[in-house]
């Protein structure tokens, strides 16, 4: 069987699997192993390389950033949060969808995962929303869009998966999301004010009530803090920067703010610990698949079709790079994703010369909207499920929405030096500056 | 869903005295080794216990809209695929840990097969659960009340 025909087979067998309803990671498993059988590797190997694909220090990070959210979430400390939004932008028109993005954004710099969001705006903010008549679609595909501001502004899971994977700075790939992150979020405010449902009109809160949310959201405001300054600092590795955190909530927000939720914690720690094995099940059958792909020579009939359109383009390469990753995105998770194509996109980084940690934010930001787009648009699909609508009506309601996105896409490719002006100023080894021999300062390629 | 918290709580207890052991200058290397070991036994603890609460991540639910003869043969598809992907973890997994009883980790030299064992172990109980489900199917059906959501979502 020619290598072509073993990645077709391969690449059909995931996606009939997958459609048929076998988990994500069984079903790339069980194309890997078919595929296998056509090719000289042992069965022991591909076994062995499923396990590899989880052994990396980098990804011990996630378990944390999946902790902080889980225990905001379940020891209700995100009301802070929310109320801080609603004092500050929910006077606005269409007030409560301003504070579902205020608030995503602020639970971004907290939690590193869409999911949590999701779940939290849903049973909060949601039936608040559903009172002022926003329509569950809309409400549906707000939450689901605000909701992938987790994976760009730090700490972001997919930028771990992504800097473990791909050999780039996690620190570097976290500041880098912070310019897609706010942009998502200023589009989808714009958005709402100008495009979305009314709701209803509230009076501006004066200072006072100001100065009592921000007092009252100030401790669980502390944890981007802890995480992104200990990194930044070199105190933390990002797996250490996540443990203080979830150390934080347990020894100082929990006792303070509810006591009561000492007793849940052992449950906390089960569902996290059977949470963070989902993403890392992906990994590990995707790296499996990664390799295959790899053997079979698929990096390189990628990378030279779009060589063949493109030639050494930087722009050019990144913009069919991101038409291949709406794509993919379309019907595969994220985070099998990047693992899969890890060996395709290392290849057109080299041959475009262009940053590895441009490139990793410009694939995240592509996949975060494959999160909204059907058939498998995980957020959006959580969203329907939690407000209670059809995830079509949700579907169509997200496609003015798909806008915010595009633009960010775009703003990613073309502005490079607005990108990556943070991580070049906080943390320039991350983006390939080294120090100048000659006196202070770095020099940047 | 115990192993699951024991091991999380362990990953845990081991960064943490990791960073407080390395801050006060007395580092205790072994814990990372043990963070690692947590980690991987985690994951593939979370994975068997995701299998038999279906708390996996899904690319499609097809099978939540369908009923009846259908549905009970691709549901019963599904598990085979699932049994099979853990006849191989099993069986290549053992051979796996028996090979890795040669292999040590630095630098204490512990065995990779301490790690590396989770896989067979983790392989077995998803073989079991997927024969529970598939007996569980064929006797009394694969709908659950979830179910109930997808037909309301049919009918609007």
């Amino acid at each position: 069987m020619s290598e072509t025909a073993i990645l077709v087979l391969m690449a059909g067998l995931f996606l009939l699997f997958g459609y048929m309803g076998v988990p994500v990671a069984f079903a790339i498993m069980a194309a890997v192993l078919a595929a296998t059988a056509f090719t000289p590797i042992s069965y022991q190997s591909m076994i062995g390389q499923m396990f590899h694909g989880i052994d990396a220090e980098t990804l011990l990070a996630i378990p944390f950033f999946l902790m902080v959210g889980e225990l905001m979430t379940s020891a209700d400390v995100t009301q802070r949060m929310i109320r801080l939004a609603q004092v500050l932008v929910g006077h606005l028109r269409g007030g409560l969808a301003q504070v579902v993005t205020l608030f995503s954004m602020f639970f971004a710099g907290i939690s590193g995962s869409s999911a949590a969001d999701v779940a939290v705006l849903s049973r909060s903010i949601a039936p608040e929303m559903d009172k002022e008549g926003y329509g569950r679609a809309f409400i549906a595909a707000l939450i689901a869009s605000a909701s992938t501001i987790a994976n760009l502004i730090p700490p972001s899971i997919m930028a771990v998966v992504y800097g473990a994977t791909g050999n780039v700075s996690i620190g570097g790939l976290f500041l880098a999301g912070v310019v897609p992150g706010v942009m998502i979020g200023i589009g989808l405010m714009i958005y709402s004010y100008f495009f979305g449902p009314i709701g209803t009109m509230k009076k501006r809160a004066n200072l006072c009530d100001v100065y009592l949310a921000a007092r009252g959201a100030a401790l669980p405001m502390v944890i981007p803090v802890i995480i992104m300054g200990g990194i930044l600092t070199g105190w933390f590795t990002p797996t250490e920067a996540g443990m203080v955190a979830a150390v934080y909530i347990l020894v100082v927000l929990i006792p303070i703010y509810n006591r009561q939720h000492i007793w849940r914690l052992p449950a906390d720690f089960m569902y996290t610990g059977l949470l963070y094995a989902l993403p890392l099940a992906l990994v590990a059958g995707a790296s499996a698949f990664g390799w295959m792909l790899a053997y079979l020579r698929g990096p390189d009939m990628v990378a030279d079709s779009i060589q063949h359109y493109a030639g050494t383009d930087p722009r050019m390469i990144m913009l069919l790079l991101v038409l291949l990753f709406v794509i993919v995105g379309d019907f595969i998770d994220a985070v099998p994703a990047i693992i899969i194509f890890m060996p395709i996109i290392n290849k057109l980084t080299q041959l475009g010369d262009i940053n590895s940690v441009h490139m990793g934010v410009v694939i995240i930001t592509t996949l975060v909207f494959g999160l909204l787009t059907p058939p498998y648009g995980l957020a959006l699909l959580i969203a329907a499920k939690f407000v209670g609508v059809p995830f079509y009506r949700a579907m169509f309601r997200s496609f003015p929405l798909y806008v915010v996105f595009f633009i960010t896409i775009a703003f990613t490719v073309l502005f490079p030096e607005v990108v990556l002006w943070l991580p070049k100023t906080l943390l320039p080894e991350s983006v390939g500056c080294f120090k100048n021999p000659s006196g202070a300062g770095y020099i940047c390629p | 869903m115990l192993a699951c918290g024991i091991c999380i709580a362990g990953f845990t207890l081991c960064v943490f005295f990791d960073v407080v052991t390395r801050s006060i200058g007395m580092p205790w290397l072994w814990l990372q080794q043990a963070t690692t070991a947590f980690f991987a036994w985690g994951v593939f603890v979370g994975t068997a216990v995701a299998t038999r609460r279906h708390d996996h991540i899904y690319l499609a639910e097809i099978t939540k809209r369908m009923t009846g003869a259908r549905r009970t043969v691709i549901e019963t598809i599904n598990r085979l695929v699932v049994f099979v992907v853990a006849c191989f973890m099993v069986w290549f997994g053992t051979r796996n840990a028996i090979l890795d009883l040669g292999s040590f980790r630095m630098p204490w030299l512990i065995p990779l097969t301490v790690y590396t064992g989770i896989v067979p172990i983790s392989g077995a109980l998803i073989m079991l659960f997927a024969v529970e489900q598939m007996v569980n199917g064929l006797k009394y059906g694969y709908e659950g009340p979830e179910d109930n959501e997808f037909q309301a979502e049919r009918a609007a």
